[in-house]
């Protein structure tokens, strides 16, 4: 019952290929994109990229299908992690407006789910899981209000992966009953995207009820988006803003991340 | 195959068969509740063109307007909501918004106001609602229903002001919305021109669509047998068939053709040729009424006809389906009414809604 939404669009150097992304999403009918910079520390020491800012890329939003408003563009980042200690919450982090994390092993999956500071849990569609999912770490990440994403366009690419995507998603379904699962695209072509109310009807092969799948790309994607503005502030009730005064010591305190502050500060 | 892959999503078909001439028939009622019409279309087998009684029908229909960004309180205060809304025949949905994503108005000829609000709006509105019917796991949308003709929605009034003030100041609700007016001919329409007067908008003249077919296969039917257990087809059947001829699809079923395998239901007349004739826009019930009323005098004079039929859809987009009854959209947001009516007077009238609906009356 909210609008719909893309979370996982491929970053490109290519400004032309990111811009003709962005119109056909409009076009199609999604009304909120994210610009996904994934970052892999396995390979050698790769610095966070800095995320570009939505009026370099557009002068003007296209606007969105059947609607007068345009389309909303916010930027997430995705930390592939091997090691615990690749995922590292450093300043750099809050310039995104969402942080997932894709975990290559079990211990990484438990960890991520029940302590990391990240909105998105990214399930592998490209290869077999290498473990199975608990039951645990999985009702403590939906009880955290974590989601798990599953992209499809592995799945349009090749069969093999199609093969893999279905079933990483049917075990996934058994664990968390559709629960806290969203649906993206993970489209580095423009001919990779596909319209919303097709993709709620791919999550019933992938094993949602037809209310989840709806969910799973519209309600739960503006749960992940309201999720990661939370990060910014204190248990999502207190939101800090720049004071436009001179700095003063008052001010340097209020810039602190409130997170940190202790809770009769707060108050 | 997993059992959820098997299903679909439910749709609801209500079949009525009655007698135009029978003071009971509710044929009157189900066409003015169904407030908002988008689409209506006529189907005459063995029929050239368009008779000219029905040509003069449609061309009275009410033109109606669209208006650009107009804000919700407009439509509210004072002046406008005692000269138009409350006197009836003021119809209003907005324009180019989803149900199953924005936040969606209508106003009824009955003077009520509909919100359809996401929870956002709703939250920050603070106006007293129903979380939606068709809310899964989590209340997401929530629907406002707002009756100005009740005794303490009086002008003034307390709740009036909290209404008003709501949709002035805390959430200015702005949208394109599409307006008609079922004029009675004295009555002026000074109020609704001085208000479109202060926005840009368009008057637009429902557009009308002819095609003549040739040589048809028409399904046989018999009025007494709606449900088709002696000799006509299934409503389902027949239904289908009717879609595929409005959207011209082949039903010869040829065994070349892969794109479709729809067919004509047995048992068939051939008809040399058929009457299509579509109108689209925002069609308000009373010129409907008006259009069946011609219909049925269609048959005074003998036709080669057997049978006719009117379809009339409902905006996909809009809150209701049939008076209050809510409508929602989940892949498809159908609902719409069929007539099929016969020489004897005699009619069948097919009522459809989707999945996300309540059932026709």
């Amino acid at each position: 019952m909210s609008v719909f939404m893309d979370l996982n669009i491929s970053y490109t150097t290519d400004r032309k290929r990111l811009q003709a992304m962005i119109e056909t999403a409009a076009h199609l009918g999604y009304s909120t994109v994210a610009i996904n910079y994934t970052v892999e520390f396995q390979q050698k020491k790769q610095e966070i990229p800095r995320p570009k800012s939505v009026t370099e890329l557009f002068e003007k939003l296209p606007i969105v299908q059947g609607k007068s408003s345009p389309i909303k563009v916010v930027n997430r980042l995705t930390v592939v992690t091997a090691d615990a200690a690749h995922f590292r919450p450093t300043a750099e982090y809050k310039s995104f407006d969402l942080v997932a994390v894709y975990p290559k092993t079990e211990k990484l999956f438990h960890t991520a789910c029940m302590t990391f500071d990240v909105d998105i849990i990214c399930i592998a569609t490209t290869e077999k899981q290498p473990f199975h999912f608990k039951r645990s770490p999985v009702n403590g990440a939906i009880e955290r209000g974590v989601f798990f994403e599953i992209c499809y366009t592995p799945a349009i690419r090749d069969s093999t992966m199609r093969k893999y995507t279905i079933a990483n998603a049917l075990c996934l379904m058994e664990i968390c009953k559709g629960k806290n699962v969203i649906l993206s695209s993970a489209a580095e072509k423009v001919l990779e995207l596909r319209g919303p109310y097709d993709i709620a009807n791919l999550g019933l092969v992938f094993g949602l009820s037809e209310g989840d799948a709806k969910a799973a790309v519209s309600t739960n994607c503006r749960s992940v988006l309201l999720h990661g503005e939370t990060r910014t502030t204190a248990f999502g009730i207190i939101h800090t803003v720049k004071k436009v005064q001179p700095t003063t010591k008052q001010t340097d305190e209020a810039e602190a991340p409130a997170s940190k502050k202790t809770k009769t500060e707060n108050i | 195959m997993s059992p959820e892959l098997e299903r679909f999503p439910r749709n609801i078909l209500v079949c009525e068969r009655s007698n135009f001439l029978n003071e009971k028939s509710r044929h009157g009622i189900h066409v003015s509740k169904h407030y908002f019409n988008y689409k209506v279309s006529i189907f005459i087998p063995e029929c050239g063109i368009l008779p000219a009684g029905l040509s003069s029908v449609i061309k009275s229909f009410n033109s109606y307007f669209l208006v650009q960004k107009l804000p919700v309180y407009k439509l509210i205060e004072e002046v406008f909501l005692d000269e138009v809304v409350k006197k009836g025949g003021f119809y209003a949905l907005s324009h180019k918004t989803r149900i199953d994503e924005d936040n969606t108005i209508a106003f009824l000829p009955s003077g009520q106001m509909i919100l359809s609000l996401d929870k956002d709006t709703y939250e920050q509105l603070g106006l007293e609602g129903k979380p939606s019917l068709y809310n899964h796991r989590n209340a997401r949308r929530y629907v406002v229903t707002v009756d100005f003709t009740d005794k303490s929605m009086t002008v003034g009034g307390k709740r009036y002001q909290r209404v008003l003030l709501g949709l002035k100041e805390r959430v200015p609700l702005t949208c394109d919305f599409l307006l008609s007016r079922y004029s009675t001919g004295t009555d002026e329409d000074g109020a609704l021109q001085g208000l479109l007067s202060q926005y840009s908008f368009e008057v637009i003249r429902p557009a009308q669509y002819s095609q003549t077919l040739r040589i048809v296969p028409c399904p046989t039917l018999h009025p007494s047998d709606l449900q088709g257990k002696a000799g006509s087809c299934d409503p389902h059947q027949f239904l289908e068939w009717l879609g595929s001829v409005n959207m011209g699809i082949r039903c010869d079923n040829s065994a070349s053709d892969f794109l479709s395998t729809y067919v004509c239901p047995e048992p068939q007349d051939s008809m040399s040729q058929a009457l299509l004739y579509t109108i689209t826009g925002f069609l308000i019930p009373e010129d409907i009424q008006s259009l069946l009323q011609e219909l049925q005098r269609y048959f005074d004079e003998p036709k080669f006809s057997p049978w006719l039929s009117l379809t009339v859809h409902g905006f996909v987009d809009s809150p209701v389906s049939w008076g209050t009854m809510e409508h929602g959209f989940l892949s498809s947001g159908e609902n719409f009414y069929n007539f099929v009516c016969f020489k004897n007077q005699d009619y069948w009238l097919h009522m459809a809604t989707g999945a996300l609906d309540g059932c026709p009356p």
